[in-house]
């Protein structure tokens, strides 16, 4: 297993460097243009989203997971409105729905007022988002557990197959973290910049794209916004993204919405055969 | 500016030197209970450090609380419009800063184990970098807090110290006017 670290350096110093991709002329417009990400199903798997909050304009459903000693998995699953605790899933659906106002959000909260069984929350809040045939996730939080590292694997894999596509924000902590670290997964990281649809591809993985998440304004719990950095905020605008893709043309698979994005970067030249 | 009273003195000698690296008004690192529903300040330095060690907060309440649970750095500008922020936390220490950072400090099995929390730090721009910066930092002081390592198992100092050089050099590699291996420039160079 790879110890490099999930930095994102790469977007936050200076000119990135070219990569080469798939001769797609005028994909940007082909996957963005005119779509309002409606008919697609986002789950914001976090803290809960505040569906009251303006930003928000309100979401379509959720679930939220308790740790429960006595339940056969250790958590319960509880289906319908929750609240959002401290405003980290309320600024993430904000991103989503100034991209993609016609989106379906879902709250699937997997933070609570306690820090244990996190890597068991968030493994169960990604199943959940693939059974109920999510078209993209987003997880602007991460697990850096060892033993979470196949499980958080094995259900990342059922997503990429199934066509859940998983939006991952990287993390600035030194070794490897979970799930954004897989190569099934949509890795993102911050990247300065006022384009809600700026997109780079890092040349040098495991950070794969880096999106706009320095000094965002964003939704916060009380109703309120603030203005923050970090990768937490880079993942979302991704996820907008895909959801205005998938809105456009639903068959698009993981694998090709990876290419797409890749596509679609900044940074993409045609290869030099082309 | 003084380490708080009552504290580690080698986590104390730590939290001295972030605030100074940040050049920040103050350092503090809060720890998570057994239980997993407070974080405790356990040692500060610079403005208000003797009033915050020693206050507990839950988990789930101001922006170190907020880092703990998404294990996510952060920075946050103009924290008192943030309706999240513990400001009467702030306000008990005689100082409410108008910016954080704070990063998640881990165990060597993964775990949030704390928060380390710069307070209104003199750089021009909350960036990446700078998260990266203390998301480093919060990691070698979890690694003091935690301890030794079993014999069997390589050493996390170890992994650390490479990821810490790694850090340092594509920060000096990056200099101005100085093109490193992937030809990128330094933040210094923006």
């Amino acid at each position: 297993m790879s110890i490099e670290p999930a930095w994102s350096g790469a977007f936050d110093r200076g000119a990135i460097h070219e990569v080469a991709a798939l001769p797609f002329a005028g994909v940007r417009e082909w996957a963005f243009g005119g779509s309002t990400g409606a008919g697609v199903r986002v789950a914001v798997i976090d803290s809960g989203v505040d569906a009251e909050h303006p930003r928000v304009g309100g979401v379509v459903g959720g679930v939220a997971f308790h740790l429960d000693a006595e339940a056969e998995y250790g958590y319960v699953e509880d289906e319908g409105p929750h609240g959002d605790l401290v405003g980290h899933g309320t600024a993430c659906a904000g991103i989503i729905r100034s991209i993609a106002p016609e989106a379906e959000i879902y709250s699937v909260r997997v933070l609570g007022a306690n820090l244990k069984g996190r890597g068991a929350l968030l493994h169960a809040g990604v199943e959940w988002s693939v059974e109920h045939d999510m078209h993209v996730a987003n997880l602007s939080l991460s697990s850096k557990a060892e033993a979470m590292f196949g499980p958080l694997h094995e259900v990342a894999d059922q997503a990429y197959f199934s066509g859940t596509v998983l939006v991952c924000a990287a993390n600035n902590l030194p070794g490897p973290t979970y799930p954004s670290q897989y190569a099934s997964v949509i890795s993102v990281a911050s990247r300065a910049g006022s384009d809600e649809l700026a997109l780079a591809y890092n040349p040098h993985p495991p950070v794969e794209f880096g999106a706009r998440g320095i000094d965002v304004d964003v939704a916060w719990a009380g109703h309120g916004s603030i203005t923050a950095t970090g990768n937490s905020f880079a993942a979302p605008h991704v996820t907008a993204m895909v959801a205005l893709m998938r809105s456009k043309h639903p068959w698009l698979t993981p694998l090709q919405v990876k290419a797409v994005l890749h596509a679609a970067s900044d940074n993409s030249v045609p290869g030099p055969d082309s | 500016m003084a380490i708080a009273t009552g504290q580690d003195p080698a986590l104390g000698r730590s939290v001295e030197a972030v605030r100074r690296l940040f050049a920040a008004a103050a350092c503090s690192v809060a720890l998570v209970d057994e239980e997993g529903e407070t974080l405790r300040f356990v040692a500060s330095d610079g403005a208000g450090a003797d009033a915050i060690v020693g206050v507990t907060i839950p988990v789930s309440r101001g922006i170190a609380g907020w880092a703990a649970m998404s294990g996510q750095p952060i920075a946050v500008r103009d924290v008192q419009t943030d309706a999240r922020f513990a400001r009467d936390v702030a306000e008990s220490t005689n100082y409410v800063p108008s910016s954080i950072l704070a990063a998640p400090m881990m165990t060597t099995e993964g775990e949030v184990m704390g928060v380390t929390s710069v307070l209104d730090p003199s750089v021009e721009e909350a960036s990446d970098w700078t998260l990266q910066v203390l998301g480093t930092l919060a990691s070698q002081m979890a690694l003091l807090l935690a301890g030794g390592h079993g014999p069997s198992t390589p050493s996390p100092a170890e992994a650390l110290g490479r990821d810490v050089l790694r850090v340092v050099e594509a920060w000096q590699s990056g200099q101005p006017g100085h093109v490193g291996p992937s030809g990128t420039r330094s933040p210094g160079a923006r």
